[in-house]
């Protein structure tokens, strides 16, 4: 897309743009920018709490989720706080169900946007995700500044967890990119999305730590990219004080590939796609 | 100039492939005004789509060495869930135009009255396409896709949309698709029939109106 407006300019006798990569990076986060806004206007409104509802979103589902899991109180193996255990795993987990069950209509509900040609099916995708994951991240800030405040329970490593969030997020974007694409051609991704979110929690990592399970499990269950990146936001939270495994280089490794993959499907939905 | 070189589409229907333009070739030079006459389901609108780039063709090329709109017609380039105003600030972000100078523009061109601040949801068909328009005239493009919409919008406001693109005449270009001959006599200069999945452009306007018509 980016090609054709430079191309449209040299032709039409504008001096040629000196910065090729840098001025189609700087056209990209603009449209970018301005999609994050638009979206923030479609989804959260202007009406009662209007944006608030971006993190309270999140954070009211977390806290519910704690709160139940607080009150039932089955203890922890490893002596964990019920309630930052499972609000920890909802957090990020409601980010990847939310990124990828969004998937399906996103090109659907902003075919409009199609219609400016450098708007690219990519740029709604990131500027949706980011979104989400500025919500999710600002719900966890919330709930870990009052775990800190009210248990005296502060993130050990807050920047491995950071950096765990960051890694679901791209992970989801990726897994979104493919799904965004197949629903493009069929109908099945819009249908099937839901269930499958719902029937592979329990597999995620979300509400169950490595070290709960035999060894043999442990490897099998490694094998899972999110498990991985549950394992290393719960590093940051609890520290030493569990055992946590994970591998940077497999989440990594997933990230890109998923994305690369999700980014050339897209490439090949938008010529495909009848507006 | 926008060049068109084979152009092909077709779309899967439930009943197969059905091929909408079967190998066209044009040229369209700045400053022209061309009205390009089809049947109800000749392909006149997916013609615009390809030019302006919303859709892409199955084969061929199309060079743009022009600014061009987006197809203005009843749907597309805006958000219903948010406003009129709103829209005017996208568009002014996306096409990088003067937020305020844009928003304004606007509301004084397509005269919504309070409904410019309200969601475009709850505009009628003619209150919508007034936007659209303005917001493309907004954005100020070298060649405008028009979908036989300013015809159908009252007459009031088809007459300030031919002032606008008149004072743009030497620098814009006009495509504009129309089932009715009038129309395009109204609004150009000289006109394409579009037949059978293929484009033949005529210099004289009252030739292609008579093609147009015996076909």
């Amino acid at each position: 897309m980016s090609g054709t407006f430079q191309q449209d300019a040299r032709r039409r006798g504008l001096p040629p743009r000196q910065d090729g990569l840098g001025q189609a990076c700087r056209r990209q986060l603009r449209v970018i920018g301005a999609l994050l806004l638009r979206e923030l206007g479609t989804r959260f409104g202007r009406d009662n709490l209007g944006y608030l509802w971006l993190f309270l979103e999140p954070a009211i589902l977390g806290g519910a989720i704690g709160l139940l899991h607080l009150f039932t109180q089955h203890g922890l193996p490893g002596g964990l706080n019920p309630m930052s255990f499972w609000v920890i795993g909802y957090i990020p987990f409601y980010l990847l169900r939310g990124v990828v069950n969004r998937a399906p209509v996103a090109i659907p509900s902003n075919q409009s946007l199609l219609y400016h040609r450098h708007i690219t099916v990519l740029d709604i995708m990131i500027s949706r995700n980011l979104l989400e994951g500025a919500a999710t991240l600002g719900a966890m800030v919330v709930f870990l500044l009052l775990f800190g405040m009210v248990l005296g329970e502060w993130p050990v490593g807050p920047f491995k967890m950071l950096l765990g969030m960051v890694l679901m997020l791209l992970f989801s974007h990726g897994l979104a990119l493919l799904v965004a694409t197949g629903a493009v051609y069929t109908e099945l991704f819009e249908r099937m999305v839901h269930l499958v979110t719902y029937l592979t929690l329990p597999i995620t990592g979300a509400f169950f730590m490595l070290f709960w399970l035999p060894t043999e499990a442990q490897d099998a269950a490694l094998w899972i990219p999110t498990v991985h990146m549950f394992e290393m936001i719960r590093d940051g939270q609890f520290g030493n004080a569990v055992p946590t495994r994970y591998d940077l280089v497999y989440m990594v490794g997933w990230v890109a590939v998923l994305n690369l993959l999700g980014m050339a499907g897209l490439r090949r939905a938008r010529r495909d796609l009848a507006l | 100039m926008i060049q068109l070189s084979n152009i092909r589409k077709a779309y899967k229907t439930q009943l197969g492939t059905r091929e909408v333009l079967r190998g066209i070739d044009a040229t369209f030079l700045p400053g022209e005004k061309i009205g390009i006459l089809g049947r109800n389901g000749a392909g006149k609108t997916t013609l615009l789509r390809l030019i302006s780039g919303v859709e892409h063709p199955n084969s061929g090329t199309i060079e743009r060495r022009m600014s061009v709109s987006w197809p203005l017609g009843f749907a597309g380039a805006m958000h219903y869930s948010i406003t009129g105003a709103d829209n005017a600030r996208f568009i002014a972000r996306i096409y990088e135009k003067p937020i305020q100078e844009t928003v304004e523009f606007v509301e004084e061109f397509a005269e919504l009255g309070e409904y410019y601040r309200l969601p475009v949801r709850t505009y009628s068909s003619g209150m919508i396409m007034r936007l659209g328009f303005a917001l493309s005239l907004a954005v100020d493009f070298e060649c405008y896709l028009v979908d036989e919409v300013i015809a159908v919008g009252d007459t009031r406001f088809g007459e300030r949309c031919r002032k606008a693109l008149a004072e743009r005449q030497a620098r814009s270009t006009l495509l504009l698709v129309s089932h009715i001959p009038a129309t395009v006599q109204a609004f150009c200069t000289s006109a394409a029939v579009l037949n059978d999945g293929r484009l033949t452009r005529y210099d004289d306007l009252d030739e292609a109106i008579a093609v147009y018509q015996a076909a």
